[in-house]
């Protein structure tokens, strides 16, 4: 039964791809809605029913799902934030016919796909082993790659897909090869079976597992790859940066850290990385001009702090946090994507369209707090217990995640001042005559707006127990000067983003170079251009040495077929010309000796009769 | 019996196609599809047929022939030569149907067709090594004439290349053979006393002598670099249809020889040399994925990624070959990979030669840098063209990832170096597909493409049908699974 999660709505992208002759925008978004909403009700139905699924495909390999705790926060939030992104993209990224009624092919096939990306989802959360996750995990990263081709006809849209989809295969290769040491140590593909790994191989599942999800998530070293994923139509990237694609790595750490963390180099591993990120990712969302690149290097640096919660050992904590991010970002999303369609640019300081869309403006406003982690939101709560996770470790810990989250303040406030603040001087807007967003479009904006409002509710010590004992997660104690602390840096990065955003100034190289991920971009280029040079010098080296010994061979065979017609068969032609010539010379020879004359005879008697008594006389004294 | 109608009602078809001269194009292509898929229909019975709990080889045919030599028309299947010669026969049965040019000379070109299908038929369903020998050389007969009449470029030289490198692998094998052959006491070239006596285990040189005879002899088919430069020149030159058998059906040859001969009836030399066997095929895996990726012609690239598939094949049986290693689970688990690797391959590679055909019979033209934007204009073949390159990157939910990952876990427990770098061929064959798939479909659309035209019914009709075994094979194998376990188990000695 558990399957219908997943199978409702990958049929339902099915049945929308097929059947999506001539739809309307209303029919289009409405039917994918209603799917959407199906698989909600029938994830509230698994969760009080504890579903369960179970296909074999032979002894050793099957195919199980089960609901994790987890895995229940997830099934629910993936189609509850997919459902106002899905309704949204059905006003703002299908387009229309020639006759202004029926959606295009290519926008069906958007919302097809995008229905296709939360089935793969729903069937990455609910896996029960490494087979079923590895099914999921490529699958989205399919899908994904389908989806950020959607504009292919643009020459560099393909590209980037191609190099985001790369980035996150190469982390996949790490879920192989600990599926494969589960199997190697277990007999098995199941989650339980890691309990069973022995050090080396528990070693080994570990460092494949956090490269598959350091990959996903877009830790470092891999962020940049969230940039390439730009590409996208804005309600892509507002689901696959809150609810699905990025979020399936700490999906996975949070699902797997009570059996990874037995291994030493886990927790520090995976705080240094999550801290390293979310500190390097806040320094580029505060340099970064380009609105969507701004909110996807504040995704890389606020799941480095989900990263931190799960290394200190608190996967509760950061499955909140996640919770909380995915509204507010995919909200931020689309909100970009209303400011972009009134000005034509994703450029911050060509936006301002606070006096335009002021309800909207409004509704960012909720959002870039909450991503600031002002309190009183939810975000800013789950952060706090982030900081107060990191203080079990230790103090310097948590000073660190307070400036990250002083950072993300910063890059907030910016983002919230630049696209949805007011014009200094009434400059002329780009693009005026452009048509205010559909109702649809804000009614999904502002739908997430009241949904990040309405988990301030966490703040209430009551909804805090309960959460704590709805989803069995253990809290960390909080001090009174971490809060202190936190808020003071919030505070701070609130005002320098204010001031920095005031005095303008045209970006130097230095600035670029850290917005764009510190050169990240660059390395992994350089990496990709010499594998092709790599593969251009091999496909010579195949086609002119490999293949020359083939050739040689050949050429060897004809010289000697060659040599063969030319001197040997002269040598064979040679051999018996000479015999019959000696013979010839030898009868020639003795017809002179028949001579008819007595005494030539007489005298060839007597030297015949003189060998044969030489030879005698040798036999006798030998 | 139904084995033997399998491999005959094509040779009596293809003998029938040159007894009338009389028939038009479209029927001989009519009778050459009814009669392959006759054969098709009998090896589906044989496979319902087909007890996974009985002995390891089924449906089994005998006949004395030349008994003083221990020779005998000897006919059977387990699992594993099943679940392949049923796939070759769909793909005959796929490449008959497929639109080509006949250049004028339809009859000739489909009696070609059946009888290198009844030939490959017969290489799968052999039980005799001395039959298993002549139909591998047959092969190479209608290989020959099928590129050499009907292929473009320089179809003579292709086909020749082709023939001579091939035929002198053959040549080592027939060696081998002999070298089998004659280990035995009495003299028999039946397979299943030399599978049960396995009569070279221990005898030193000899054994390694015959061993490296009959992994030369298959390697050069397969094939293994640094033995394969015959094989992208052939593809480049050969009709598409003639393209996909080759590298749907004749690969495998090399393949399944190396789990029919030196796997089952030498386990124990193959054991001592599994690891090398490993290392080659690692080569092969990456190299031919490298080059692949260097490659501009449409063609060349995909004939490149044979090579990086079929190294995963061999792997697997490599894998599955080191007895010393106390994990019959894992050997299995990779010998069943590797067997849906060649089932995979060919369903797969297959759809990919016959779209390359298509583009062909269009444009006339494989480089990849003359194409570009056709997205819009063909979505169908765009849409066949993505699922297959997608099924060949392994992608999961298509029938490549159900091999590869078997053959990567059971590699991992073997030999785990040798898994770590052999996933490193996923990410390439992933780069290169998705390169080769934005040069053909995405950006914009040259001027000389307007009129590029969509995929006709029997073209879309025939991937279709491919596509749709490629994602059966993917969401739900069990009954692919079930029938080469059945074999595979009894092969590692787990049953």
């Amino acid at each position: 039964m558990l399957w219908t999660l997943m199978g409702v709505p990958l049929l339902g992208a099915v049945l929308l791809f097929l059947a999506g002759q001539r739809m309307t925008r209303a029919v289009l978004a409405g039917s994918a809605g209603l799917v959407l909403l199906a698989t909600l009700v029938l994830a509230g139905l698994a969760i009080a029913g504890d579903w369960q699924g179970h296909l074999a495909w032979s002894d050793t390999l099957a195919l199980t799902l089960k609901l994790s705790t987890a895995g229940s926060v997830f099934a629910v939030t993936v189609p509850l934030i997919a459902l106002p992104v899905i309704v949204y993209a059905g006003y703002h990224s299908v387009e229309l016919r020639d006759d202004y009624r029926s959606v295009t092919a290519s926008g069906e096939r958007l919302i097809a796909l995008l229905l296709a990306f939360v089935g793969a989802m729903q069937l990455l959360v609910l896996a029960n082993d490494f087979l079923t996750l590895l099914i999921a995990w490529e699958l989205v990263s399919a899908c994904s790659w389908a989806l950020i081709s959607h504009r292919w006809d643009q020459k560099e849209v393909p590209q980037a897909a191609a190099q985001a989809f790369l980035v996150t295969r190469f982390g996949d290769l790490g879920l192989y090869i600990a599926a494969a040491a589960v199997f190697a140590g277990s007999g098995g593909f199941g989650f339980a079976g890691i309990a069973a790994l022995d050090g080396g191989l528990l070693s080994v599942a570990t460092a494949g597992i956090v490269l598959a999800a350091a990959a996903k998530s877009a830790q470092l070293p891999f962020s940049s790859w969230l940039f390439a994923a730009m590409a996208g139509p804005v309600p892509v990237s507002a689901l696959l940066h809150s609810a699905t694609l990025v979020a399936a790595g700490i999906y996975l750490l949070i699902r797997l850290q009570p059996s990874l963390s037995a291994v030493d180099w886990f927790a520090p591993l995976v705080i240094g990385l999550g801290l390293v990120t979310a500190l390097a990712g806040g320094v580029v969302g505060i340099f970064q001009g380009h609105a969507k690149k701004l909110l996807a290097a504040s995704t890389s640096a606020q799941y480095g702090l989900m990263w931190v919660a799960v290394g200190t050992g608190f996967p509760g904590v950061a499955l909140l946090h996640f919770v909380a991010h995915a509204f507010f970002k995919a909200g931020l999303f689309l909100a970009t994507g209303l400011a972009e369609g009134q000005t034509g640019s994703y450029q911050l300081q060509d936006m301002r369209q606070g006096r335009r869309l002021p309800g909207i403006a409004l509704a960012t406003f909720v959002m870039s707090l909450a991503l600031a982690g002002m309190i009183p939101l939810g975000a800013a709560w789950s952060k706090e217990q982030i900081a107060a996770a990191a203080g079990q470790q230790s103090a310097w810990l948590v000073l660190l995640v307070a400036l990250a989250g002083g950072l993300s303040a910063l890059y907030a406030t910016r983002f919230q001042l630049l696209a949805y603040g007011r014009r200094s001087q009434r400059a002329r807007s780009i693009l005026s005559y452009a048509p205010p967003p559909s109702r649809a479009e804000s009614g999904s904006v502002l739908l997430m707006a009241w949904m990040t409002l309405l988990l301030s509710l966490v703040w209430w010590p009551d909804v805090q127990t309960w959460l704590g004992e709805a989803l069995s997660i253990s809290l960390p104690k909080s001090n009174a000067w971490e809060l202190i602390v936190s808020l003071v840096l919030v505070l701070l990065g609130i005002a320098a983003g204010t001031i920095l955003t005031r005095r303008q100034r045209g970006s130097r190289v230095w600035q670029e170079r850290i917005a764009a991920w510190f050169g990240l971009p660059t390395a992994i280029q350089m990496i990709a251009q010499g594998v092709l040079w790599l593969c251009h010098f091999l496909a010579r080296f195949d086609d002119r040495i490999v293949d020359a010994g083939l050739r040689g061979t050949a050429r060897f065979a004809s010289w000697l077929a060659r040599l063969n017609a030319q001197k040997g068969e002269a040598f064979a032609e040679g051999v018996p010309g000479l015999v019959t010539r000696l013979s010839e010379w030898g009868s020639h020879w003795a017809r002179q000796a028949q001579s008819g004359q007595t005494h030539h005879y007489y005298a060839g008697i007597s030297l015949g009769l003189a060998a044969i008594f030489l030879i005698l006389l040798i036999g006798a004294l030998l | 019996m139904i084995l033997t109608v399998a491999w005959v009602a094509p040779l009596l078809g293809a003998i029938a196609l040159a007894a009338f001269p009389r028939w038009s194009e479209t029927r001989a292509r009519q009778w050459a599809t009814a009669v392959a898929a006759l054969s098709l229909l009998m090896l589906v019975i044989a496979w319902v047929g087909f007890d996974a709990a009985g002995p390891l080889f089924q449906h089994v045919d005998e006949l004395r022939w030349v008994p003083s030599i221990g020779v005998a028309y000897r006919v059977g299947v387990d699992g594993i030569a099943l679940a392949v010669a049923t796939m070759s026969a769909l793909l005959f049965v796929a490449a008959i149907i497929y639109p080509v040019n006949t250049l004028g000379q339809p009859r000739q070109y489909y009696a070609w067709m059946l009888f290198l299908q009844a030939m490959s038929l017969g290489v799968f369903l052999a039980l005799d090594m001395l039959l298993f020998y002549v139909f591998f050389d047959l092969t190479l007969v209608g290989m020959f004439f099928l590129i050499g009449r009907w292929g473009h470029g320089t179809p003579d030289v292709s086909a020749l290349k082709f023939f001579l490198y091939t035929f002198a692998g053959s040549l080592l094998l027939l060696l081998a053979i002999i070298g089998l052959y004659l280990s035995l006491d009495p003299y028999t070239f039946d397979m299943r006393v030399l599978i049960q006596q396995q009569p070279l285990a221990g005898s030193g040189l000899y054994a390694g002598l015959v061993f490296l005879a009959l992994m030369l002899g298959f390697a050069i088919k397969t094939p293994l670099v640094p033995l394969h430069t015959w094989l992208p020149q052939a593809h480049v030159d050969a009709p598409g249809p003639v393209s996909a058998i080759l590298a749907g059906v004749l690969l495998k040859m090399g393949t399944y020889g190396m789990i029919r001969l030196p796997f089952a009836m030498m386990q124990a030399t193959f054991a001592k040399y599994s690891l090398i066997v490993g290392i080659v095929a690692l080569v092969a895996i990456l190299y031919g994925a490298l080059v692949a990726l260097g490659q501009s012609n449409l063609k060349r690239r995909i004939a490149y990624t044979s090579i990086n598939h079929m190294g995963y094949t061999v792997l697997g049986i490599a894998v599955a070959a080191a007895l010393f290693v106390d994990n019959p689970a894992a050997r299995q688990l990779a010998l069943t990979g590797a067997t849906v690797e060649m089932i995979a391959h060919g369903l797969i590679t297959g759809a990919l030669f016959l779209i390359c055909g298509s583009f062909w019979q269009r444009t006339g033209d494989y480089e990849l840098d003359h194409y570009g934007g056709l997205a819009h204009q063909v979505p169908l073949l765009t849409g066949f063209t993505v699922l297959a390159a997608f099924a060949s990157l392994g992608m999961p939910g298509l029938a490549g990832f159900v091999a590869e990952f078997q053959i990567f876990a059971g590699t991992f427990a073997i030999y785990p170096w040798l898994a770590v770098l052999a996933v490193l061929g996923i990410l390439l064959t992933a780069a290169l597909f998705l390169d080769m798939l934005r040069r053909l479909f995405f950006g914009e659309l040259p001027s000389h493409l307007g009129q590029f035209s969509e995929l006709k019914r029997a073209e879309w009709g025939v991937l279709g049908v491919l596509s749709l075994g490629i994602l059966v094979i993917g969401i739900y194998p069990r009954f692919l699974l079930t029938l080469i376990e059945a074999s595979s188990a009894i092969l590692v000695g787990g049953r």
